[in-house]
């Protein structure tokens, strides 16, 4: 709020009863300056056209962003609302034996504190409900919730996680793809085995065609993990009314199957529930489902206030999702002119401790993994690993990324060993309009050849080398 | 000693979801005045998504992005969506989009059809009018129709419809079948100084011509393509998650986990591939994660 230089001057110097006989016009405003922003605004051209489809439009939210007027998640604030943190279990791989939040409810300030044993249905997931919103009797990675705090202050929420104790009895873990996939590792979710779910295409015959082939390469690939590091991270905020009817504002990308997982881990109906999904700063895959918005809703419940929970940059890289490594293995038979005659592929990927979106990233990966090529005989087989580290799921491309590492570097020794130039070996064996995919799909709207010609003479590639 | 490489790779990405239902419904409703309110469940993560669905709606009516305000991302309000996710928005969104349009407009035509004497089927909607095709001076404005629909038919000009990608169950032994509905391509060509003695990569410039269907906001479709070569310089290049040997993250922050920033950025050139593709809105397809795939290196890497 503005306060006027003189009234800040005369409060500094002079008792309170000297302010009463302050003129008016030098007291602080009865209601908050608005924000600063002009309402007229210009509209551009692209945006009055009547063909509107490839106009170079301006965004609709272009004047809210640019005047910094946008609404995120933490520019909202209701009357009474707490803030929620959650405290961390920073153990790959334990039982949780005992959790005492007595000092933490104890402190002034704090309004109400939350364990997994107090969540309705403490389990949620895309394909398999195997995340617990906050771990209750077993830690499967460092970045498990193990409880959670609303307080009057974020600072004060941070304090009464420090305060509560957590027993743990470290159980083995285990953390490499290729270790979890031996009969003999450590199982992260026992009884289940390591390996949760595989894919498999197959078309021609692979043997016969590796043994006609003029040269067999193999390559073998491997891609890290990433995190998706959006501006803005993981938020929501919860609030009753009268009616025992929820509201959640949150970060998410996708508002039905949000819901969804709130109504089911809250054993609540959907109409019960409002979700609104705000103006989001950026997602990348990693906002497809829920975090803490059960966990928000509980804590809002037992306190009887809006309470407001937004992610450190930490929990964004060790208790959200991130991208999946790959071990991916290639073996290409050509024949002598470069024509591809036979491919497998064998994919390992690391789920981290949960499915998530595994099972459609390792899906989209297996479908896109011999490339944009037209391959008569070909074998994929992928196989989706648990391990104790943070989950894997969603991210920009679901796997396709790490194939096209793999593929395209592949394609290069391929056109090394011939001697044939890259941009000619990938032209003579890319899709071609009506050509068949690998799950026997006749593609349209074909135009893999077009973009690597566009591509190379905007480049100059034909020209001489560098 | 620097070096100069260069490096070609070409994708394929499919746009929804693998095999299993993503559908899409939509509202479109149309105020007396011509401009008009689109529903949608879909949420704007910072792509523009908004934007486009705007101006799909627009196109279908024969009025301007900015006559339509686009109302998104609340289950109170919104029609159900499957959300801002495998880059389905401007195909399975935009298609849903267009075909509430349709027949919010089939029922600005029956109102126009009655003042202009002639057959609903005989109408077109252009410039914020409704005209008679082959005879563009016989017309009455968008609002007028949007009046009359209202006062006169008794019928507000409202429009509803869902969409969902055709696709066909993969057989589990073979993956044979048409997991989705359709695909988009891309090829990227980068230039890069690799110091023999350091190891030390820099993009110098990469070339992108990407696919996307009709490209509905050409500006809008470079920013995607821009913003998917930076992340994909962070993942070739400089982005990793480090655990210890606990299964601890080690690296945790932006201070320790490098992304790239603008000065790491290459100078790039983004050429749009003509293609249509008849079965998304007017040609569209989609680019939203199609953009990242592809990002050659002069000299391949085993071990990213």
């Amino acid at each position: 709020m503005d306060r006027k230089p003189e009234v800040i001057e005369l409060e500094r110097r002079e008792t309170p009863g000297k302010l009463q006989g302050l003129e008016d016009n030098l007291r602080l405003p009865a209601v908050a300056p608005g924000g600063d922003f002009p309402i007229e605004k210009l509209v551009s051209e692209a945006r009055q056209q009547t063909h509107a489809v490839g106009q170079r439009a301006t965004r609709s939210d272009c004047r809210t962003h640019g005047l910094g007027q946008t609404k995120y998640i933490a520019d909202l604030a209701l009357p009474g609302m707490l803030h929620a943190k959650i405290k961390r279990a920073g153990i790959a791989s334990a039982h949780i034996t005992r959790i005492d939040t007595a000092a933490a409810e104890a402190m002034p300030g704090v309004m109400a504190v939350l364990i997994g044993r107090d969540i309705p249905v403490n389990s949620f997931g895309p394909s398999i409900q195997d995340q617990p919103l906050l771990a209750h009797e077993r830690v499967f990675h460092a970045g498990d919730g193990v409880a959670a705090v609303a307080a009057v202050t974020e600072q004060l929420a941070a304090d009464a996680i420090e305060k509560i104790a957590v027993t743990y009895e470290p159980m083995p873990a285990v953390f490499d793809p290729m270790a979890a996939m031996r009969d003999d590792a450590p199982k992260v979710h026992p009884p289940n085995s390591n390996i949760y779910t595989t894919k498999r295409i197959a078309k021609g015959d692979v043997a016969k065609a590796f043994k006609e082939s003029y040269l067999t390469l193999e390559g073998r690939f491997c891609t890290q993990m990433v995190e998706h590091a959006s501006m803005e991270p993981h938020a929501a905020i919860a609030d009753w009314d009268a009616n025992g009817r929820l509201t959640i504002w949150s970060t998410l990308g996708r508002i039905n199957l949000g819901r969804a997982d709130i109504a089911r881990t809250l054993k609540l109906p959907l109409n019960r529930i409002r979700v609104i999904g705000t103006i989001v700063g950026g997602n990348f895959g990693g906002k497809n489902e829920i975090t803490q918005e059960p966990i928000l809703a509980l804590l809002a419940k037992k306190s009887g206030r809006p309470v407001r929970g937004i992610f450190t940059r930490d929990e964004e890289f060790t208790a959200t999702t991130t991208r999946h490594p790959f071990v991916m293995e290639y073996s290409t038979g050509v024949s002598r002119e470069g024509h591809i005659l036979a491919r497998t592929v064998r994919l390992i990927i690391d789920g981290g401790a949960y499915c998530s979106w595994t099972e459609t990233t390792l899906g989209k990966a297996s479908i896109l993994a011999a490339g944009p090529y037209r391959i008569p005989n070909l074998l994929i087989e992928a196989f989706a690993v648990y391990t104790n580290k943070t989950m894997t799921g969603a991210m920009r491309g679901f796997g396709a990324p790490q194939v096209c590492f793999a593929y395209e570097s592949h394609m290069d020794d391929i056109a090394n060993a011939l001697g044939i130039d890259p941009l000619d070996i990938r032209l003579r064996n890319a899709f071609e309009e009506g050509s068949e995919s690998p799950t026997g799909q006749t593609l349209h709207s074909v135009v893999i050849k077009d973009s690597l010609l566009k591509a190379a003479q905007q480049f100059g590639w034909r020209e001489a080398r560098p | 000693m620097k070096r100069r490489g260069r490096g070609i790779a070409c994708m394929w990405y499919p746009i929804g979801f693998t095999v299993s239902a993503n559908p899409s419904a939509a509202t479109v409703m149309v105020n007396e005045d011509g401009t008009a309110t689109v529903l949608t469940g879909t949420v704007e993560t910072g792509q523009g998504s908004l934007t486009v669905l705007a101006q799909i709606a627009a196109e279908a009516l024969g009025t301007s992005t900015e006559d339509i305000h686009v109302v998104s991302a609340d289950t109170d309000a919104t029609p159900m969506d499957t959300g801002a996710i495998a880059s389905r928005t401007t195909y399975v969104t935009g298609n849903a989009i267009r075909m509430a349009a349709d027949n919010a407009k089939a029922i600005l035509f029956e109102a126009a059809a009655q003042v202009l004497g002639v057959e609903p089927g005989q109408l077109e909607a252009r410039d914020r009018n409704i005209q008679v095709k082959g005879f563009p001076h016989r017309k009455i404005a968008i609002g007028e129709a949007a009046k009359r629909c209202q006062l006169v038919l008794g019928r507000p000009p409202i429009g509803t419809a869902s969409w969902n990608p055709p696709t066909v169950a993969m057989d589990p032994d073979t993956g044979q079948g048409k997991p989705f509905s359709t695909y988009v391509y891309a090829t990227q060509i980068a230039e890069v100084d690799v110091d023999d003695e350091t190891g030390e990569v820099e993009v110098i410039r990469v070339v992108a011509a990407h696919d996307c269907g009709t490209p509905v906001n050409p500006m809008l479709v470079e920013g995607q393509i821009e913003g998917g070569i930076a992340m994909g310089v962070g993942f070739a290049l400089q982005e990793e998650i480090l655990f210890d040997a606990a299964g601890t993250q080690v690296n945790p922050n932006l201070a320790n986990y490098i992304l790239p920033t603008t000065l790491d950025m290459p100078k790039i050139e983004v050429h749009i591939v003509e293609s249509y593709d008849p079965t998304g809105p007017f040609g569209a397809k989609g680019v939203g994660r199609a953009d990242l795939g592809a990002d050659g290196s002069g000299h391949p890497q085993r071990d990213l």
